[in-house]
């Protein structure tokens, strides 16, 4: 009778054992999760869309239609000289002015709670990620940078309207990517620039705390594209830029000093 | 003793078995054959299919035979036959075509002669379109109305459109329900001879998703099959340059070979679009944003050269009137989508040698397999055996 009962209470435990889902490791790891959101600022003030309310350092009156753009390999910093690459499988994210959705990124990553010291990421994205066609679906795939002008992705598309100095209200596409060296222009390319290039986000310095989401806001202040260190000025570049390396690479010597952060909580 | 520990083993693994697999298994009433799409080499690979259509062999077989029948429109006498493909025509990119004797001009109308609001658009690669069907993206998920999200709901408003069957569903259902053969493929593909406006749409709608292009002679290129001619190339060059002729930004390229972002742009056709000149079937009147007066979907240049009159309102006849138009009389407004940055220039200025060349290039994107399908085409009978 003892090995029945034995054998009943054997049956019970494989019973639970078995429907028991995926056994999870007892061992409790303490972790915190981070989450960044994408804003715009102009001035100091959030930056309204479609009005020409704006005037840059060059004078130029302007609006903002929309901006769309990628940062990549977003590395947090800790205190120990450890350096964390995050949400390491989709390591590009993509931002549109247009799409709610794009302006939060949840990152799945479990982290470790302490102090960390700050924030960097690759506005743009690196020459060894930057492959054509790796993205097949709308929106990424509408970023798309041509085959001719370098491949790959436009880092960003910020496209707006400025009164130029002949008193017409004419559209700019401040569009940033891959550069080009040209034999004679706007033929014979011999080669191309890569003008991605890493920020490093100025006093982002955070602490996670443990089981608790932190809310960190990546902050975008349009004015800057167009001040510093260079003035860049409509009426010189124009409407277009994509062939054009050295409005491009003014554009990016500037784009160091375009993210701020802000923590929300 | 042995016997019976194996039993109680056995018996555990049984339980184990049965309380955790949570589907139900359910009685199979029919089971039609899953449809397949393969993606070919660049496309996206997500696909706009309603939860409640899968794709099926049988649901596209019934779909082609409703597609091309006239008696979807509830009537019978030859004379008064109007089906999908009275506008719809394979050879055209599934548009009228500028030379139909039907609607000259390439300018529709419906059965009783009202005409559409709007010249026609194909039917091509709309598997891929997520962000709104018509010329103003009235058809899209974002639709608050159920009624009016996918190609489903193009199917039944067709049929009663004055501007297109003008009939009722009704009468349309009750007609194909009494044409012998078609009871049996709806049990097929939906499981029931009870024939519904809501099969008959999701049917044709199936049908429709299957109509991909992807064989042109620019996929043939891209897939490293097949040169392009010089010509044909600098016209790429061009088409994909913004101090070329500046088209990629919203009709694609290598990066997007669907030649559409299905997006919707104010390029610059007129300079007033509100008051007198307010089109009420524009992209403001979905979106509510201002800066869409005067925008419309920027379609597919697959094909294009068969898809004539161009633009939403047919004003340009033929593709060189196209390029004329990009190259120099653009027209200011303030509504003009900031990708239309060369309306400083008033146009992109190609030289008569680069529209040309642009020219040939657009023309790689003609797909004479899609053209000639002979599964996009009019079955040789329909389920009762007429022509
Ligand atoms: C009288 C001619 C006519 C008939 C008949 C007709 N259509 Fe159309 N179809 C059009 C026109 C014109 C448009 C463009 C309408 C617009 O956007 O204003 C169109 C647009 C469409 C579109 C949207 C394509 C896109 O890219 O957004 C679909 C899908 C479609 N029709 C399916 C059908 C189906 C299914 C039938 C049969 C039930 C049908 N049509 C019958 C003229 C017709
Ligand atoms: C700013 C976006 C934009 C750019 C850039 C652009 N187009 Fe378009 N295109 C559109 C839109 C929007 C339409 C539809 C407009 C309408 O129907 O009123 C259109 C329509 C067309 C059509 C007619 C399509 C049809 O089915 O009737 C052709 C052909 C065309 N474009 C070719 C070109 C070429 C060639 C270029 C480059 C020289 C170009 N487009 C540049 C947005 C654009």
């Amino acid at each position: 009778m003892k090995k029945f009962f034995i054998i009943i209470c054997l049956l019970i435990f494989t019973f639970i054992v078995g429907c028991k889902k995926n056994s999870e490791s007892d061992d409790v790891e303490k972790f915190s999760n981070l989450t960044l959101k994408f804003a715009y600022y102009n001035e100091g003030k959030l930056l309204e869309f479609d009005t020409i309310i704006y005037e840059n350092e060059a004078g130029n009156k302007y609006l903002v239609n929309e901006i769309q753009y990628f940062i990549s390999d977003v590395i947090l910093h800790k205190s120990n000289g450890e350096n964390i690459l995050i949400d390491e499988w989709k390591d590009i994210h993509y931002i549109d002015t247009d799409i709610l959705s794009t302006q939060t990124w949840k990152i799945p990553d479990k982290l470790t709670p302490g102090n960390y010291n700050s924030i960097s990421f690759t506005f743009g994205i690196s020459e060894a990620k930057n492959h054509s066609l790796m993205f097949l679906n709308p929106p990424e795939r509408d970023m798309f940078w041509p085959e001719y002008l370098g491949g790959g992705y436009h880092y960003m598309k910020l496209n707006g309207k400025w009164l130029s100095d002949e008193n017409t209200i004419n559209p700019f596409d401040f569009h940033l990517g891959i550069g080009q060296i040209y034999h004679s222009y706007p033929d014979s390319i011999t080669g191309f620039i890569q003008n991605y290039f890493e920020v490093n986000l100025p006093s982002s310095s955070f602490e996670l705390i443990e089981n608790q989401t932190k809310e960190i806001e990546i902050s975008m202040n349009i004015e800057n594209w167009f001040r510093n260190p260079n003035i860049y000025d409509h009426d010189v570049y124009g409407g277009d830029i994509m062939q054009n390396q050295e409005a491009m690479n003014l554009a990016c010597e500037n784009g160091h000093n375009v993210f701020t952060i802000k923590i929300i909580n | 003793m042995k016997k019976f520990i194996l039993f109680s083993l056995a018996f555990s693994l049984l339980l184990i078995i049965t309380f955790c697999n949570k589907e139900k298994i359910t009685e199979i009433v029919h089971q039609p054959t899953p449809y397949e799409i393969e993606i070919p080499f660049g496309f996206p690979t997500v696909l706009n299919i309603p939860d409640d259509n899968p794709m099926t062999v049988e649901g596209v077989e019934l779909g082609r035979f409703l597609f091309y029948d006239g008696r979807v429109s509830g009537r019978s006498h030859p004379d008064s036959l109007m089906s999908c493909s009275t506008c719809h025509k394979q050879e055209n990119s599934f548009e009228c075509g500028i030379n139909n004797p039907d609607f000259p001009g390439g300018f529709t109308h419906g059965i009783a002669g009202k005409p559409t609001p709007h010249v026609m658009l194909p039917l091509i690669n709309l598997v891929w379109n997520h962000s709104g069907y018509l010329w103003n993206g009235f058809i899209s998920n974002e639709n608050p109305k159920e009624d009016y999200r996918n190609i489903e709901d193009l199917v039944w408003m067709g049929i009663i459109a004055e501007h297109e069957m003008f009939s009722d569903t009704v009468r349309a259902k009750n007609l194909i329900q009494n044409t012998s053969g078609y009871p049996e493929l709806f049990l097929k593909a939906f499981g029931s001879e009870t024939i519904t406006v809501k099969n008959i749409s999701k049917a044709i709608a199936q049908f429709i998703r299957t109509l991909i292009s992807a064989n042109s002679k620019f996929d043939r290129y891209m897939r490293g099959e097949e040169q392009l001619s010089p010509s044909e190339l600098n016209g790429f060059v061009l088409f994909t340059t913004e101090e070329g002729a500046d088209c990629f930004h919203c009709h694609g390229g290598y990066g997007n070979p669907l030649f559409t972002t299905n997006l919707f742009y104010n390029n610059g056709k007129d300079s007033s679009f509100t008051g007198e000149y307010e089109d009420f079937r524009d992209r403001f009147h979905i979106s509510g944003d201002p800066m869409d007066y005067g925008a419309y979907k920027a379609t597919t240049l697959r094909n294009i050269e068969l898809t004539g009159p161009y633009m939403h309102d047919g004003r340009f006849a033929t593709l060189d009137e196209v390029i004329e138009f990009y190259s120099h009389h653009l027209i200011w407004s303030p509504y003009i989508n900031p990708l239309m940055h060369h309306i400083a220039n008033n146009g992109v200025q190609l030289t008569p040698n680069e529209k040309i060349d642009l020219k040939a290039f657009i023309q790689t994107l003609r797909d004479d397999d899609f053209l000639t399908n002979p599964k996009f085409s009019k079955p040789e009978f329909f389920p009762d055996g007429m022509k």
